[in-house]
C-alpha cells in the first residue's frame, strides 16, 4: 500500500496558505481557481490557434473580426485571411476543442467507472470498437451499408462509431467486472483481446477497400484534424456536446463509486442506472470523436491523471477541468502537428502518442502498487 | 426498529442464511457474533439491501424492498469491513462523501464543519489534509467510520430513529481505538439511534451490547442479553472450542481485558 503514497502536491500547500479559513484537506476552492485559469487558457489557445499558421493574421485582428461578426465591411482582416480563418481554421479549432474535451472527459468518466486510473477508451479497446464501426461505414457505405447512409446521411458515421464503442464498452464491463469489483488485470487483457478483434475485422475491411478508401482510412487511422469542416462539426458535434453536457451530472455518482459499488448504493446512488448512463456517455464521446478524427490516443489518460495530482479526484471539479485542459492540449498538439514538418503536416495522433505513451509508462511505474491489488 | 423475520439468503445455490429472526430496537446496541462462515456478513448484506432475501426485513415498519436507495440512505449508514481507493482523495474529501445523501441532520451552520467534527470523534483530528492511501489500515477504517457517521449524524431525525450497521468495526484497531469506536456506537444508541455490529471480540460484546445474536451455520442459534447467550456450553457448541466464561488464566500469565479500562 505504501507504494501508492502520493506526495502532497506543493500547489496544495500554497493554495491553503492563501486562505487560512479553509479546513485542511478541502481542495474545492483551489479547484475552482484552477478551473478559472483553465478557462482563460482555453480562450488564449483558441485565439492563438486561429491566428497561427501559414498565413499569419495578428491575434488582435482575429479578435476584432470575431467581435464584429461576419460583417464584411470591417477591415480587420483581408478577404483572404477571412476565408482562411472562417472556413479553414475556425472549424478546425472548434472540432479540435470539442474532440480534446470529449477524449479527456470520456477518459475521466471511464476511469471513475472502472475505479482505475488506467482505464482509457484508447487503451482498453473502446476506441478500436468505435473505429470498427467507422471503418465499416467508410468501406461498406457505398454498397452493403448504403441503406444506413441513406437513413442517417451525415450522422451515419458518428452513429456507427458510437454503437461500435457502446458494444465494446458493454463487453469490456461484462468481462472485467464481477460483483461490483473490476479486476484491473482482466480489464487490460480484455482490452487487448477487443483491440485485436477490432483490428482483425478492420483488416478484412481494408482488404476489400478500394484505393481512395484506403488513402482515407490510413489518414483517418493515424488521427488527424486536417479534414475539419463545418459538415463534420454538424455530424459529430451534437453527440459530443450531449456527452459533455451530461458529464457534470455524473460527478456525484462517480465520487460515490470511488468507495465501491456497495458503498455507493448505501449512500443512496442508484448504481445500476448510473452505470448505464455513464457507459452511454463514454460511448457517445468516444464514438463521435473517433468518427471525425480517428485514433487520437492518450489524451484521456494523461489529462485526468495530471489534474488528479493538482486538484484531486473529486469529479465535480475533475470533469469540467478535464474538458478544458483536454481542449487546450489538443489545440496545442494540433498547432505542433501542422508546423513541425511544415508545409506538410503530421497527423495529430502521432504527436499525442509520442508524448502520451511515455507518460503512460511513467504512471505505470509510479502506480505499480495499485496494479497489484 | 429493524425487524428481521424468517430471513433466508442464498448465494448461487448455497443457502447461507436460514430462517433468521430478531429485532434490533432503536436505542439498543445489537451485536452479531459467530464463527467464520456462519453467515454474519451475508446477513448484514441482506439487511443493507445488497442481497435479495426471503422473509421480511423492515426499517421503522417499512420493508426494505419497498424503499428506494436514497430513502434507505437517510435511514441507515453502513461501515464495510475495508475500503480501498484507487484515486488520491484526501481524508476530508472521503468523510465529506458521507454527506452525499444530504440528510446528515446537522444544523445548517454545522454542515461545513461536520467532517472535521466527525474526524475528531474517531480520534483523527488534524488528519483532514492527509491522503487516505497513506494511512494505516486501522486509520482508514476510522476515516470510513467518520464518513458513515456524517451520513446519520443525528441518531434521530424527524422523530424517526436511524441506524448504524458496522461490519467488524474494530477488527484492525488497537485496544484504545477499539474502545473509542465501541463508545461511539454505544453513544449513538444511547441518543436514540440503533446499532447493529458484527464483532469477533466476545469481551467487547459483553461489555457494550444490549442484545447478542449468535449465528451458527447460517441460523440464529440464540438471541438475548450477553449474560443469557454467552455460556460455556453454547461457546463450545458454536465455536467448537472449550472455553470457560469468567475463567481466569494461571497466576503467572498476564491478561488484559477491555473491561478493565477506565472510560
Amino acid at each position: 500500500m505504501s507504494e501508492t503514497v502520493l506526495r502532497k502536491p506543493a500547489v496544495l500547500a500554497s493554495a491553503q496558505g492563501g486562505s487560512r479559513l479553509r479546513p485542511e484537506g478541502d481542495r474545492s476552492a483551489f479547484a475552482r481557481m484552477v478551473i478559472a485559469c483553465l478557462c482563460v487558457a482555453l480562450v488564449a489557445t483558441v485565439l492563438f490557434s486561429l491566428a497561427f499558421g501559414a498565413s499569419d493574421a495578428s491575434v488582435l485582428s482575429v479578435v476584432k473580426s470575431l467581435i464584429a461578426g461576419s460583417d464584411i465591411t470591417d477591415n480587420a482582416l483581408s478577404v483572404r485571411d477571412r476565408i482562411i480563418i472562417y472556413d479553414i481554421r475556425l472549424p478546425r479549432v472548434i472540432l479540435g476543442a470539442l474532440i480534446g474535451a470529449s477524449l479527456a472527459v470520456s477518459g475521466a468518466v471511464m476511469q471513475g467507472l472502472f475505479r482505475n486510473p488506467l482505464a482509457d477508451p484508447g487503451i482498453v479497446g473502446v476506441s478500436a470498437g468505435a473505429g470498427l464501426g467507422a471503418v465499416s461505414i467508410i468501406v461498406l457505405g457505398g454498397t452493403f451499408l448504403a441503406p444506413v447512409i441513406a437513413l442517417f446521411s451525415l450522422y451515419a458515421l458518428p452513429l456507427a462509431a458510437f454503437f461500435g464503442a457502446l458494444i465494446f464498452t458493454l463487453v469490456l464491463y461484462r468481462v472485467a467486472t464481477r460483483r461490483g469489483q473490476t479486476s484491473i488485470a482482466t480489464m487490460l487483457l480484455a482490452g487487448i483481446a477487443l483491440g485485436a478483434m477490432a483490428a482483425a475485422y478492420i483488416g478484412v475491411l481494408v482488404y476489400v477497400a478500394d484505393d481512395k478508401q484506403l488513402r482515407d482510412l490510413t489518414f483517418w487511422g493515424l488521427g488527424s484534424l486536417a479534414g475539419a469542416n463545418w459538415v463534420k462539426i454538424a455530424a459529430s458535434g451534437p453527440l459530443i456536446a450531449l456527452a459533455l453536457v451530461i458529464s457534470p451530472f455524473l460527478a456525484r455518482g462517480l465520487n460515490g463509486l470511488a468507495l465501491g459499488e456497495a458503498s455507493a448504493s448505501h449512500l443512496g446512488i442508484p448504481v445500476q442506472r448510473f452505470k448505464r448512463i455513464a457507459i452511454l456517455t463514454v460511448a457517445a464521446a468516444t464514438g463521435a470523436s473517433v468518427a471525425v478524427s480517428g485514433g487520437i490516443g492518450f489524451v484521456g489518460v494523461v489529462v485526468p491523471h495530471l489534474l488528479r495530482l493538482v486538484i484531486g479526484p473529486d469529479h465535480r471539479y475533475l470533469l469540467p477541468a478535464a474538458a478544458l485542459l483536454g481542449a487546450s492540449l489538443l489545440l496545442i498538439a494540433d498547432a505542433v502537428s501542422r508546423t513541425i514538418v511544415a508545409p506538410s503536416e503530421l497527423p495529430i495522433g502521432i504527436v499525442t502518442a509520442a508524448v502520451g505513451a511515455p507518460f503512460f509508462l511513467w504512471i505505470l511505474l509510479r502506480r505499480r502498487g495499485i496494479l497489484d491489488l | 426498529m429493524i425487524h428481521v423475520s424468517n430471513v433466508s439468503v442464498s448465494l448461487g445455490r448455497n443457502r447461507i442464511v436460514e430462517d433468521v429472526s430478531f429485532d434490533a430496537q432503536a436505542g439498543a446496541f445489537t451485536v452479531i457474533v459467530g464463527p467464520n462462515g456462519s453467515g454474519k456478513t451475508t446477513l448484514m448484506r441482506a439487511l443493507s439491501g445488497d442481497l435479495p432475501h426471503e422473509g421480511v426485513i423492515s426499517i421503522n415498519g417499512t420493508p426494505i424492498d419497498r424503499l428506494k436507495l436514497w430513502q434507505m440512505a437517510t435511514m441507515r449508514a453502513i461501515l464495510p469491513q475495508s475500503t480501498s481507493l484507487s484515486f488520491p482523495f484526501t481524508v476530508r474529501e472521503i468523510v465529506k462523501l458521507g454527506m452525499t445523501s444530504g440528510r446528515s441532520g446537522a444544523s445548517r451552520h454545522n454542515v461545513d464543519t461536520l467532517p472535521d467534527e466527525a474526524l475528531e470523534r474517531v480520534d483523527l483530528a488534524g488528519f483532514g489534509g492527509r491522503f487516505y492511501q497513506e494511512l494505516s489500515g486501522g486509520e482508514q477504517q476510522r476515516v470510513q467510520l467518520a464518513r458513515v457517521l456524517c451520513q446519520v449524524w443525528q441518531p434521530v431525525l424527524d422523530g424517526q430513529p436511524r441506524f448504524l450497521f458496522l461490519d467488524e468495526p474494530v477488527s484492525s484497531l488497537d485496544i484504545k481505538h477499539q474502545l473509542i469506536i465501541m463508545q461511539i456506537a454505544r453513544d449513538f444508541a444511547d441518543r436514540g439511534g440503533g446499532v447493529i455490529a458484527i464483532l469477533h471480540d466476545l469481551n467487547l460484546t459483553s461489555m457494550f451490547a444490549d442484545r447478542v445474536v449468535v449465528m451458527h451455520r447460517g441460523r440464529a442459534d440464540s438471541v438475548g442479553t450477553p449474560t443469557e447467550v454467552l455460556t460455556d456450553d453454547r461457546i463450545l457448541r458454536v465455536y467448537e472450542c472449550a472455553l470457560k466464561v469468567g475463567g481466569l488464566p494461571g497466576k503467572s500469565v498476564p491478561f488484559v481485558l477491555p473491561q478493565s479500562a477506565v472510560l
